[in-house]
C-alpha cells in the first residue's frame, strides 16, 4: 500500500512540480525583454564612468599635456605596454631637461590593472571610457598619446 | 467547407485530356511530390524562425532580429551558410552507411508528412490502414539515427546514437497506445474518417478523460521520439556535444537538423488530426450562428493553427524542463507511460462499450 | 595570528606527519607548496646530514611547505622540509594520509621535480610530457629549453611509482592507467560541460563511468612563475585572472597577506567595503553556478535568467571599479577607488530584486522533479572525505564540514555581522547546489547589515612608492566564492616576492571527481562536474 501511495505521490508531485516550471516561463514570456539593442542604442548607452577602456593622455585647448616623461608609469607597467620616448632639452634658464617626445601605448597588450595612473605624479595618463577598440591590423593598437606637436603644461595651468 | 477534392479532381480530368492515363498519374505524383517537398522546406524555415523566436521570449530575449525585418530572414540566410560549408568525410567512417544516414532519416519524416491530412481533399496518402502506415513510417527514422552513429567513428556519436535507439523504440510504445486509444474511440484506421469522425466535437472533448489522458501521453512520448528536450539526451549538448551528429558538417547535418524540425511538427500535427479534430472548425453544439461563423474559416488554417498550437506546447515544455538521464528515460517510459496507457486504453474500450462518450 | 612552525628532515618526515595526523588530529591538509631555498654550499650539506630540524635560516634546497589544520581542535601549524640533492631529489609522499595531497605532489614534481617516493601516480600535472626541466627552480630557464612545440603531445596511458631502496636509490615501477581494451573518451579539453579547457579521459562501459582521469593544464599560464619577476603591486593585477568569479577575493587574499607582511592595518572602511564586495561577488559567483548547472542540465531558460540578474551585480561592480571580469579594485593597504556615490543606493535596490527572483530559481529549477531526480544521491561526498582531499567551500559544507573561512579565522569585517554558515549534510549534488543558493541569502544578509554603516576613513594607506617586504614566509587566507583561496608568500626582502603561491581552490574539487564519478553516468559526471563548481584558471593558475 505504501508503495503504491509513493507511486502516485511521486507522479502528481512530480506533474506539479513540473507546472509550476511551465507556470514560471510563461510568465517570462509576457514579461519585458531585456537584450540590448546595441547599436541602435549607441547614441544613449553611457558607459560608467570608472570605466576602464583604453589609456588616454588629455590635452587642454592649447595642445598641452601634463606629461614630463619621468617614466614611472614605464616602470610600473608589468607588460610593457608603454614605451615613453623622450629627449633631453636644454630650457631658456639654462637647466637640462627631460621633454617627451612620444608616448607609446600598446592597447593590445594592456590589461588595465591601473597601476600606470596610480604611479603617474601628475594625473597626465587616465582611463577613457571608449570601448569600440577593435581594428583589423595588430599594429593599430599601438597608439601615440600625445598630440602632434604638443608640449608639457606649464606649472599653473 | 470547400472541399479541395473539387480541385484535385478537376486537374486530374484536364491531364486526362491531354494524355493517357498512366501518364497522367506520373506527372500528379511527381506534382505532388515537388509540392510536398516545397511545403516540407517552408514549414521547416517557420519552425526554425518560430522555435528561435518563442525560446528567447521564454528566456527575457528578443531572439534574431538582425537579418531582414524581426530576423524572418535568419533561417533562410543560415540555410545558404550551411549550403557553403565543406562537406567532410571523417576518418575512419563507414561511407555507405554514412552517406546513407541522413536520407533515411529524411525518408521517414517525408513518409509521415505526406499522410497528414492538411484540409478537406487534401490527403496525399489516405488509405484504410492510415494510422497503421503512419506509426511505421515514423519508425524508419531511428534506423537512419542508428546508422549515423555507428558508422561516424566517433564514440560521443555512438553512445548518442544508442541512446536515441532506445528511447525512440521505447517511447514509440506509449505514443502508439496513445493513439490506439483514441482510433478505439473513433472506429476506424482510415485518417481521413477519423477527421470526418470530429465534425460535431473533436475526439478530445468527446473522449473525455481518457482522451485528455492519451492526449498528455502523447504529447510526452511525442516529444521524446523528436528528441528535443527535456528529451534531447541523444544529442545532448553539455555530454555528448552534438550526439549522433557530431560529426556530419553542411548539409549532412542540415538535413538532421530539417528532418528534427519537421517531426516536431508532423508529432504535432498527428495530435491535431487525431485528437484536436484536424482540418474541423471548433463547433459548439447549439450555437449555430458560431458555428457558421467558424465554417468560413478555411480548413488548412485550421489545421496549421492547431498544429501549431501543438508546436507551441511542446516548444514550452523543451524550454522550462532540465534534460532528462537515459535510465530516468526509461524508468518514466516503462514504469509510468506504459501501464498508464494501457489502463487508459482499457478505461476507453470501456467508455466506447457502454456508450458513456458524448 | 602566529602559528607554529616545525621543520622536519625527509627522513623521518612520513613518521612524523603520521603523527601529527593521528595524534593532534591534523587531518586536513590545507596546503602544500613546493620550494627551492637555494643550491646548498658543502657547509650547508653537512648541517642538514647532522641536525634533524635545521632551522629556517639555514634552510636550502628543494623542499615542500606543509600547512595542517585540526578539524576538531582548530589548532594549525605548518610543517617544512628540504632535501639539498638537487640532481635526484626525492621525499616520502604524504598522499596516504591525506589522499588530497595527490595533485599537489604532482604539481610540486612537475615544478620542481622533487620525486615523491609511493606516489601512485607521478606524473607532470600541468606542462607538457616532454617538457624539459623543472620551471620554478631558482636556477632553471624555462626558455632556453623549451621553444614553442608545434608537434601533438601523446597522451600516455602509464604512470610511474618511486620507492626509495635501502642504500636511498629509487628504483621505478610502472602503473597502467587504462587498458587497451576499456572504451575511453575524452571529455574535454573542448567539451560544454568541463567549463574552461580541463580535460577528463573517462573510461565507460555502456553509461557507466568506470574510471576519470583528470588532465590539468591546458590553461597553465605560470602565473607562480612570473610572479617571481614581478614587484608586488604588480603581482595584484595577476590574481583576478586565476579564479575570475573570485575576482575580488582572491585579490583580497593576496593584498591581505601583503599588508600582514608590512604590518599594515588597514582603516575600518576598507574592511568593511571589501567585505561587501566580496559578499557582492560571492553572489555573482553563486548565480553564475546555479546559471551554469542549468545549461548543463539542459535547463537553458533557467541559465539565462541567471544570466538576467547576474547584469545587475556587474553593473554595481562596474560603476565602483571600472571593472566587470577583471575587477582591479583591492590595492596593497586600501582599495582602487572609494565607492562610487551610486552604490549604496544600488545595493539596496539589488537586495529585495535577488531575493524576488531566486524564488523564480527555486520554482523553475529547484523544485523541478527531473532536476531534483538527478542532483538527489548522485557524487556522494562523506564528509571524511571532503577533509582528507580538502574540499573546502560549498562542497565541503554540503558534506556537512563547516570549513568557512570566515567563521574559523575572521578576517575584514566577518566577526562584526551576523551570518549562518550553511551546512547540508548529505554531501550530494543537490546539497551541494542548495549550499549555494542558500548562501546567497546569507551574503544579502551580510550585505543588508553592512550598508547602512560603512564607516568613515581613509580608503588607502600611504604606501612607499617601492613595496619591500622583510624576511619571512605568510599564509593568508579567505573564504572565496569556491573554497579557501590561501596565499603563500616568502619574501627575501626584495621588492619582488621569492616565492608566491596560490592555494587552487578548484584542484581538490577536481581531484575527488574520480571517486564520486565511479558507477556514476555520464549524466552524471556533467551534473557533478556542475555543482562541485570549479574554475580552470584557478586550477591551472
Amino acid at each position: 500500500m505504501k508503495n503504491k501511495n509513493n507511486y502516485f505521490g511521486i507522479l502528481f508531485q512530480g506533474l506539479s512540480s513540473l507546472g509550476v516550471g511551465l507556470k514560471t516561463t510563461m510568465k517570462e514570456f509576457f514579461t519585458k525583454k531585456i537584450t540590448e539593442q546595441y547599436p541602435e542604442n549607441r547614441n544613449e548607452l553611457q558607459m560608467f564612468d570608472r570605466f576602464r577602456g583604453a589609456l588616454t593622455m588629455p590635452h587642454n585647448a592649447d595642445n598641452e599635456h601634463h606629461c614630463i616623461a619621468c617614466g614611472l608609469c614605464q616602470n610600473a607597467c608589468p607588460n610593457g605596454s608603454i614605451r615613453v620616448v623622450s629627449e633631453m632639452v636644454e630650457t631658456e634658464d639654462g637647466k637640462k631637461k627631460k621633454q617627451l617626445l612620444r608616448y607609446e601605448y600598446n592597447l593590445g597588450s594592456c590589461m588595465f590593472c591601473q597601476l600606470c595612473t596610480n604611479a603617474c605624479p601628475h594625473d597626465a595618463i587616465q582611463f577613457s571610457n571608449e570601448f569600440e577598440s577593435a581594428v583589423f591590423d595588430r599594429n593599430k593598437l599601438i597608439r601615440t598619446l600625445n598630440n602632434p606637436g604638443s608640449k608639457v603644461a606649464t606649472k599653473k595651468s | 467547407m470547400f472541399d479541395f477534392s473539387i480541385v484535385t479532381n478537376w486537374i486530374h480530368q484536364w491531364l486526362l485530356s491531354l494524355m493517357p492515363q498512366g501518364w497522367a498519374i506520373f506527372t500528379e505524383c511527381v506534382a505532388v511530390g515537388i509540392g510536398i517537398i516545397l511545403l516540407y522546406a517552408l514549414l521547416a524555415i517557420i519552425l526554425i524562425y518560430m522555435e528561435r523566436k518563442v525560446c528567447a521570449a521564454f528566456q527575457c530575449r528578443l531572439g534574431p532580429n538582425r537579418v531582414g525585418p524581426w530576423g524572418c530572414i535568419q533561417v533562410i540566410c543560415d540555410v545558404l551558410k550551411m549550403l557553403t560549408k565543406e562537406i567532410f568525410t571523417p576518418k575512419g567512417v563507414d561511407k555507405k552507411l554514412y552517406n546513407l544516414a541522413p536520407y533515411m532519416i529524411l525518408l521517414a519524416s517525408f513518409l509521415t508528412f505526406a499522410c497528414l491530412p492538411i484540409s478537406k481533399g487534401l490527403e496525399v496518402l489516405d488509405f484504410n490502414v492510415g494510422v497503421f502506415f503512419l506509426l511505421a513510417a515514423s519508425s524508419i527514422g531511428v534506423v537512419g539515427i542508428l546508422l549515423a552513429g555507428w558508422s561516424s567513428n566517433n564514440k560521443f556519436s555512438i553512445i548518442g546514437a544508442m541512446r536515441s535507439g532506445a528511447q525512440i523504440i521505447s517511447y514509440e510504445l506509449s505514443a502508439g497506445m496513445a493513439i490506439l486509444t483514441m482510433v478505439v474511440l473513433s472506429g476506424t484506421m482510415q485518417i481521413s474518417e477519423i477527421v470526418g469522425m470530429q465534425t460535431n466535437g473533436w475526439l478530445i472533448f468527446t473522449g473525455h478523460i481518457p482522451a485528455f489522458v492519451a492526449f498528455i501521453i502523447y504529447l510526452i512520448a511525442g516529444n521524446a521520439e523528436c528528441n528535443r528536450g527535456p528529451f534531447d539526451l541523444p544529442e545532448a549538448e553539455s555530454e555528448l556535444t552534438a550526439g549522433y551528429h557530431t560529426e556530419y558538417s553542411g548539409m549532412g547535418f542540415g538535413f538532421f537538423y530539417l528532418a528534427e524540425y519537421l517531426n516536431l511538427f508532423i508529432v504535432a500535427a498527428i495530435a491535431a488530426t487525431v485528437f484536436l479534430g484536424g482540418w474541423m472548425p471548433l463547433h459548439i453544439p447549439g450555437l449555430d450562428g458560431f458555428n457558421t461563423i467558424m465554417d468560413y474559416i478555411p480548413g488548412f488554417i485550421w489545421y496549421f493553427g492547431k498544429a501549431f498550437f501543438v508546436v507551441f506546447l511542446l516548444m514550452w515544455m523543451r524550454w522550462s524542463f532540465p534534460r532528462l538521464r537515459i535510465d530516468q528515460i526509461l524508468s518514466l517510459e516503462w514504469k509510468y507511460l506504459v501501464p498508464i496507457s494501457m489502463i487508459n486504453l482499457l478505461v476507453m474500450a470501456l467508455v466506447v462499450t457502454f456508450g458513456w462518450h458524448f | 595570528m602566529m602559528q607554529e612552525t616545525l621543520y622536519i628532515a625527509p627522513a623521518e618526515l612520513h613518521n612524523k606527519m603520521k603523527q601529527l595526523k593521528e595524534v593532534e588530529h591534523m587531518d586536513y591538509l590545507r596546503s602544500l607548496t613546493g620550494m627551492d631555498w637555494g643550491v646548498a654550499t658543502p657547509a650547508d650539506e653537512e648541517s642538514s646530514s647532522t641536525t634533524s630540524d635545521c632551522a629556517p635560516s639555514t634552510l636550502v634546497g628543494l623542499g615542500v611547505v606543509y600547512h595542517l589544520e585540526s578539524t576538531t581542535t582548530g589548532k594549525r601549524i605548518c610543517v617544512k622540509t628540504s632535501t639539498t640533492d638537487r640532481e635526484h631529489p626525492h621525499l616520502p609522499t604524504v598522499t596516504d594520509l591525506w589522499i588530497g595531497a595527490e595533485l599537489p605532489e604532482r604539481e610540486v614534481y612537475d615544478f620542481f621535480g622533487i620525486i615523491f617516493t609511493g606516489h601512485p601516480d607521478m606524473r607532470r600535472l600541468f606542462l607538457r610530457e616532454d617538457w624539459v626541466g623543472f620551471p620554478l627552480r631558482k636556477d632553471n630557464n624555462p626558455e632556453e629549453e623549451n621553444p614553442l612545440r608545434m608537434n601533438n603531445e601523446e597522451t600516455i596511458d602509464t604512470t610511474y611509482i618511486y620507492k626509495e631502496k635501502e642504500d636511498g636509490s629509487l628504483v621505478r615501477k610502472e602503473r597502467k592507467l587504462f587498458e587497451s581494451d576499456e572504451y575511453v573518451i575524452n571529455i574535454g579539453p573542448q567539451h560544454p560541460a568541463t567549463h574552461g579547457v580541463l580535460r577528463f579521459r573517462a573510461s565507460l562501459v555502456g553509461e557507466v563511468i568506470n574510471k576519470i582521469d583528470v588532465h590539468c593544464g591546458y590553461i597553465h599560464r605560470g602565473i607562480e612563475k612570473m610572479n617571481e619577476s614581478l614587484t608586488y603591486p604588480q603581482t595584484l593585477a595577476l590574481t583576478d585572472r586565476l579564479d575570475y568569479l573570485s575576482a575580488m577575493q582572491s585579490r583580497h587574499a593576496l593584498c591581505m597577506c601583503i599588508e600582514q607582511a608590512m604590518g599594515v592595518e588597514v582603516s575600518d572602511r576598507v574592511k568593511v567595503i571589501r567585505t561587501i564586495m566580496d559578499e557582492l561577488q560571492r553572489i555573482d559567483s553563486h548565480i553564475l553556478f546555479f546559471s551554469c548547472l542549468c545549461q548543463d542540465m539542459g535547463a537553458t531558460t533557467a541559465f539565462l535568467y541567471g544570466f538576467r540578474d547576474r547584469e545587475k551585480i556587474l553593473d554595481i561592480l562596474e560603476e565602483t571599479c571600472g571593472g566587470r571580469l577583471i575587477i582591479n579594485y583591492n590595492t596593497i593597504g586600501g582599495v582602487q577607488a572609494d565607492l562610487h556615490p551610486n552604490f549604496v543606493k544600488r545595493v539596496k535596490e539589488l537586495i529585495p530584486y535577488l531575493r524576488k527572483n531566486i524564488q523564480e530559481y527555486h520554482a523553475i529549477f529547484t523544485g523541478n522533479i527531473i532536476a531534483q531526480s538527478r542532483l538527489k544521491g548522485t557524487g556522494v561526498l562523506s564528509r571524511h572525505d571532503a577533509i582528507a582531499y580538502g574540499a573546502t567551500g560549498g562542497t565541503g559544507r554540503a558534506s556537512g564540514w563547516a570549513c568557512d573561512v570566515r567563521k574559523r579565522i575572521p578576517y575584514a569585517a566577518y566577526d562584526r555581522v551576523d551570518f549562518k554558515e550553511v551546512i547540508y549534510t548529505e554531501g550530494d549534488c543537490f546539497a551541494r547546489y542548495m549550499v549555494r543558493l542558500d548562501e546567497i541569502e546569507q551574503s544579502l544578509c551580510i550585505i543588508e547589515q553592512l550598508i547602512d554603516n560603512i564607516p568613515e576613513g581613509n580608503i588607502q594607506e600611504k604606501m612607499k612608492p617601492i613595496i619591500r617586504l622583510p624576511e619571512g614566509s605568510w599564509y593568508t587566507a579567505v573564504e572565496s566564492s569556491r573554497g579557501e583561496f590561501g596565499v603563500y608568500l616568502e619574501s627575501r626582502g626584495d621588492k619582488t616576492p621569492y616565492r608566491l603561491h596560490y592555494r587552487s581552490t578548484g584542484l581538490p574539487l577536481v581531484a575527488v571527481v574520480d571517486s564520486l564519478t565511479r558507477g556514476a553516468k555520464i549524466a552524471d559526471l556533467i551534473a557533478i562536474g556542475g555543482t562541485l563548481d570549479y574554475i580552470v584558471p584557478d586550477i591551472d593558475r
